[in-house]
């Protein structure tokens, strides 16, 4: 009895200890915040002033969550958070910058809609067969209602952009597609008793190919292009069968050519691609805008509010990682996209000691997703890849978009051995 | 669970693919970033005025020929300067594709993929560039041209450094006149840089390369006697099968022919020597291949007698029928001349802290032995003595020939190539001025004139 008083008591030493270390990394995370927004601030507009309290509001809540999590909740490791709070800050400090403070408000509550979503998740999942009960009603029920909001759009809304993806709730606008990836990786992921059936593996084909059918009507192929990479790696972590795999890969290309071929005005939404200086103020004005502004911040960049790429449409969605590059600088912006590739070798490595496949599979298919879609943003600004139109992860400006990363890092989390503590208990 | 880490681990291809992307995508900012950031639509750098921001350019004496100021391109206080040094500046615009405001504009704002342009945004760049003209002759040149068309060069054919580099039609930068579209006779081709990009047919300077191909292939050519008749019959081709001459100079051997200018003896040397020897002439005289003068390549001249007539080839041996030749190539011809075989690339960057360059350079596109070079020489030294007078180039010790080009419809182009033999003056010029007269006559006085400036600022230093 004597015994276990005293090791409770070490542990709770330790644990504040513990703290410390994180109020160290916080503390950089608020110096570094603050800096950033300096420029903001004295921007010499009563805007600017609105933004520092903004800033106020996120950063006293990264203090009080961590703080809350660690001694409420007993959650031991928050790196996972960490980066999403500092990519989401630096997204919000651009839109603050270029967009005003009324912008940075509306993607501010969208960060928090997103913690609280990451959070919900993490709880939801904790229990792995009651995920695997529920995931098939979710499936069943969201392909449908994913089929629906696409008709909705297609008769009441029409095309932003050129894609039916957006509906307006009032003044807010939803993404729906952002929101079924979340379902889409929740549905695909399976425990280990089931990975080797196949009546679950082609439930599962049919289901995907129903919602990258339903993007392609939306015409939303930057999506559903990164709906097509997360099956594939679902499936090969499911049946790690890389025959039928490639066979799916190769009838998708085959799929591919016959749009080109067969629907025209498709392919001529890509005729730019590797061709931006023919057309350098019209057509491939977005592209060789990021290039041109993104040189010639150079390695260190030029400061936020003395880039020329805040003037190009887009600029802090799709665009914004040019726009790091030229204010903030190229080294930064690879510092960025770098951390994507890092989660999802942390992901990979959470798979050895994950306590379900479940987790393994999802934390996997999450962080690909993360990563491809940032591939395709940042190579398909730059022209290497066709532009697809899609947002960079976390840092973007738009609420869907941001509320699905902070999801989607729930499934990442879970995979790690600490998530659960009380759980796992050692 | 073993094998779902690794096929987790079969994840890393793709991880190692974003990598392999990323290095590629900074890998295409090191190698087009100068480009990128150089390009009109750049706001931080262009206005719809032109250059905001830009480092100053001088001249070899520290003379300012543009610089900038409050966001505004401001040049040389001097008219004439302006005009004479735009070509080779280049408008602020970039209509002037040559220019150093285009082609060196990433060394002017002092660009590079570590600072970006921040420096020159922020106003302590060192991105100045001196270039190895010299104003004031560039001035005279400019105001010897006397309004006509063309081009005066002058290098120093054993550095290669370019001191003067003036082409005509100009404009005054300061002052952009407002009819540069509206008048297209007197602005023709008034963005390019006629000693860079124009090719003009030859004329008598072209019996240079004739010449050259004559010592070389035939032996006794030096004993041979020669006589002109006012006109030299080929036999064949339209017409009455004649070249004719521009005078009827009679028995005349061949040094004198060169003297004069004897289109009789030169046109039956071309047909004695073939369109091969004549072809390979050329190639061996760089003709065929751009001269690269830094970052800039000259256009090509052009010698076509593949499927001529003998009369064709008869034309072609003296300058005329098709043969078109870029001035600063003939240029290039006679600083090999001088330079014993050797010709010396020019270059116009003098100094700038952002270019590194190896500013001496041998050509490899003239092949000129020792031996012919002197021949030549002396054969173009002979010309000044003892036809046009050393009277004509006071001190100068000038080796040249005269041209004048027939140009159909309009007047004839009016040539003077050469060089000095003065060991303490070693510049080779070329003077062309498009429809301007005859090349002794009009051609002549603009050298001496350019080059006596040139010589007079020597003695001052």
């Amino acid at each position: 009895m004597r015994q276990k008083e005293k090791k409770s008591l070490s542990d709770k030493i330790r644990y504040r200890h513990r703290y410390v270390g994180k109020t160290f990394i916080l503390l950089i995370l608020t110096v570094f915040q603050w800096t950033s927004f300096l420029p903001v601030v004295f921007s010499g507009e009563t805007d600017g002033f609105f933004s520092a309290l903004l800033l106020c509001v996120y950063v006293s809540f990264e203090w009080m969550y961590v703080t809350v999590m660690h001694f409420a909740m007993k959650k031991t490791n928050f790196e996972l958070e960490f980066i999403a709070f500092f990519l989401s800050g630096i997204g919000l400090c651009l839109i603050a910058s270029a967009d005003g403070s009324k912008a940075m408000l509306k993607q501010m509550i969208t960060v928090f809609v997103g913690v609280f979503l990451y959070d919900f998740i993490l709880w939801f999942i904790k229990d792995v067969n009651r995920v695997m009960k529920i995931r098939k009603y979710i499936g069943v029920i969201a392909l449908p209602l994913f089929a629906a909001a696409f008709l909705y759009i297609k008769v009441a809304v029409g095309p932003i952009n050129g894609a039916y993806n957006w509906i307006y709730i009032g003044s807010l606008s939803v993404q729906p597609s952002e929101f079924m990836k979340i379902v889409f990786i929740f549905v695909g992921a399976a425990t280990l008793d089931k990975l080797l059936t196949s009546k679950n593996i082609y439930l599962y084909i049919l289901f995907s190919m129903g919602c990258i059918g339903v993007l392609f009507l939306m015409k939303d192929f930057g999506t559903a292009l990164i709906y097509f990479f997360a099956f594939i790696v679902i499936a090969f972590m499911r049946s790690g069968d890389i025959r039928s795999i490639a066979f799916i890969c190769a009838g998708a290309l085959i799929g591919a050519v016959l749009i080109f071929i067969f629907l025209p005005h498709v392919a001529a939404r890509f005729e730019t691609y590797r061709h931006i200086w023919d057309d350098p103020l019209g057509k491939g004005w977005q592209q060789t805008s990021v290039l041109m502004y993104t040189v010639s911040g150079g390695l260190r960049g030029l400061g936020i509010g003395n880039g020329r790429l805040r003037t190009v449409y887009a600029k802090t969605s799709d665009l914004v990682f040019g726009m790091i590059c030229e204010e903030m600088g190229i080294i930064l912006g690879f510092v960025i996209v770098i951390s994507f590739a890092v989660i999802l070798i942390y992901a990979i490595k959470c798979v050895k000691n994950a306590p379900s496949s479940f987790y393994s599979i999802s934390a996997c298919a999450a962080a690909s997703m993360i990563l491809f879609q940032t591939c395709l943003n940042i190579f398909g600004i730059t022209d290497l890849l066709p532009l697809t139109g899609v947002t960079l992860p976390f840092i973007s400006m738009g609420g869907s978009s941001v509320i699905c990363c902070w999801a989607l890092f729930a499934f990442i989390k879970a995979a790690d051995i600490r998530a659960y503590p009380q759980t796992y208990k050692t | 669970m073993k094998t779902i880490t690794k096929r987790a681990y079969a994840i890393l291809i793709f991880v190692f693919a974003f990598f392999f992307g990323l290095g590629f995508m900074f890998y295409t900012f090191l190698a087009e970033g100068e480009q990128w950031v150089t390009h009109r639509c750049n706001t931080h750098i262009f206005s719809k005025n032109g250059l905001t921001v830009a480092g100053t350019i001088y001249d070899r004496n520290g003379a300012v020929l543009a610089t900038t100021e409050d966001d505004i391109r401001i040049y040389n206080e001097d008219e004439s300067i302006r005009k004479a040094t735009l070509h080779v500046i280049g408008d602020s615009s970039g209509y002037i594709a040559t220019g150093v405001h285009s082609v060196y504009r990433a060394n002017l704002l002092g660009y590079n993929i570590v600072n970006g342009i921040y420096p020159i945004l922020s106003g302590d760049s060192d991105s100045d560039v001196r270039l190895t003209l010299d104003a004031t002759v560039s001035k005279a040149a400019y105001e010897a041209m006397n309004g006509k068309k063309g081009t005066v060069t002058v290098y120093n054919y054993k550095t290669g450094e370019v001191i003067c580099m003036v082409s005509a039609p100009t404009y005054d930068p300061a002052n952009k006149p407002s009819d540069i579209s509206s008048n297209p006779q007197k602005y023709e081709g008034v963005y390019l840089n006629r000693a860079i990009s124009g090719v003009f047919t030859p004329g008598s300077t072209f019996k240079t390369v004739t010449a050259i191909a004559a010592i070389e292939n035939i032996p006794d050519i030096y004993e041979r006697t020669f006589t002109c008749t006012g006109k030299y019959k080929t036999g064949d081709g339209e017409g009455d099968g004649e070249v004719i001459c521009n005078g009827t100079h009679g028995k005349l051997s061949f040094e004198r022919a060169l003297n004069v200018s004897c289109n009789s003896v030169f046109a039956e040397l071309a047909i004695e020597l073939g369109p091969q020897k004549m072809t390979q002439a050329v190639r061996n005289a760089g003709f065929t291949e751009g001269v690269p003068i830094g970052r800039i390549t000259t256009v090509r001249s052009s010698f076509d007698v593949s499927e001529s007539t003998n009369l064709d080839l008869g034309w072609a041996g003296i300058g005329q029928y098709t043969t078109l030749v870029n001035p600063t190539q003939m240029l290039l011809l006679m600083g090999a001349i001088a330079n014993g075989g050797t010709a010396v690339n020019p270059y116009i960057i003098e100094e700038s802290s952002s270019l590194s360059q190896v500013k001496t350079t041998e050509s490899t596109a003239i092949k000129l032995s020792p031996e012919t070079a002197d021949k030549i020489g002396e054969m173009l030294r002979s010309n000044v003595k003892n036809y046009y007078g050393d009277k004509k180039f006071p001190n100068l010790e000038m080796c040249g020939k005269t041209g004048s080009a027939e140009v159909i419809g309009d007047k004839s182009h009016a040539w003077f190539v050469g060089f000095s033999q003065r060991e303490d003056f070693p510049y080779a010029i070329v003077v062309c001025l498009q429809n301007g007269g005859i090349g002794y006559n009009d051609a002549i006085p603009v050298a001496n004139k350019t080059l006596q400036t040139l010589f007079s600022l020597q003695g001052e230093m």
